[in-house]
């Protein structure tokens, strides 16, 4: 989506003169600074001139703040699923959305742990072993996932 | 009596002791897998800190053997005096109190089988 932006305003400054060549470089710069989620940001940028660009530049002395994406519940079930496929004791041919661990994977309890640890590593909290013993499909490490990040359709 | 002999007998004659930690057999796995946890992310920090020379894989497939050893065990209580082991393990292997030798131990220990036909027997010695 910046990417897209981006481009477009490359192509756009392109195209003007050559008088305005150097300007391109620091729209370039400056759209690159401002590619954390500001599509607004590098459009104004990309639709003004190069004299705007360096003033609109300076005048952006505000603070920018990085973050995640917001997780919806099709990418929680991707990257549950990506880390699995990654995981050297599934068959990633065999593994479904509601494959249990132990009754269709044949896992052990401890791989069962090293799973749920994994999905603490890539989500980034932990996850309590009362709980996380419940978890035998990655469907329902899914909507685990999803009560403790507050996410619902 | 008879009667109450019989039924003793059916319900397979359980004895109620006092617990170590864990009062029946599900809190007692409960134990183990916070235990794995523990050693599962110790791992990596005990190659690095040693310097040993094998694999983070290599270390971790080690602690699952090690705990792949007791798999068959019921009891709450032995279940609990093994965990009380291995975190003694764990605390030692944290802190650096142990040393390379120590931890390379679990690698390296190796029993020899023993022999089980005749003429194996006689080469070894005599050993009924």
């Amino acid at each position: 989506m910046a990417a897209r932006a981006l481009t477009q305003c490359v192509r756009s400054l392109s195209r003007s003169t050559t008088r305005l060549y150097q300007g391109s470089v620091v729209a370039r710069s400056s759209s690159a600074l401002l590619i954390s989620n500001d599509r607004t940001f590098s459009a104004i940028s990309c639709s003004q001139g190069a004299r705007r660009i360096e003033q609109s530049r300076i005048s952006q002395l505000t603070r920018q703040y990085g973050g995640l994406p917001p997780l919806t519940i099709e990418a929680i079930g991707e990257r549950v699923m990506y880390v699995l496929k990654l995981y050297d004791k599934i068959n990633p041919e065999k593994l479904q959305a509601s494959s249990h661990f132990m009754k269709d994977l044949g896992l052990d309890s401890l791989d069962q742990v090293e799973i749920i640890m994994a999905m603490e590593d890539e989500f980034g909290f932990e996850i309590p072993d009362a709980a996380a013993e419940k978890l035998m499909t990655p469907e329902e490490i899914v909507q685990y996932i999803a009560d403790k990040k507050d996410i619902y359709e | 009596m008879a009667s109450t002999a019989a039924t003793r007998a059916a319900s397979g004659a359980v004895k109620v002791v006092k617990p170590i930690f864990s009062r029946d057999i599900n809190e007692a796995k409960r134990r183990v897998r916070d235990l794995y946890r523990a050693w599962y992310r110790e791992a990596p920090n005990t190659v690095t800190l040693y310097q040993l020379d094998i694999s983070t894989a290599q270390a971790r497939d080690k602690v699952r053997e090690m705990f792949n050893k007791n798999k068959h065990i019921t009891d709450p209580r032995v279940i609990d005096m093994l965990v009380i082991k291995g975190k003694m393990e764990l605390e030692e292997t944290i802190h650096v109190w142990k040393q390379k030798t120590h931890v390379m131990r679990y690698f390296s220990e190796t029993e020899t089988p023993r022999p089980t036909d005749f003429l194996s027997k006689f080469y070894q010695g005599h050993d009924p």
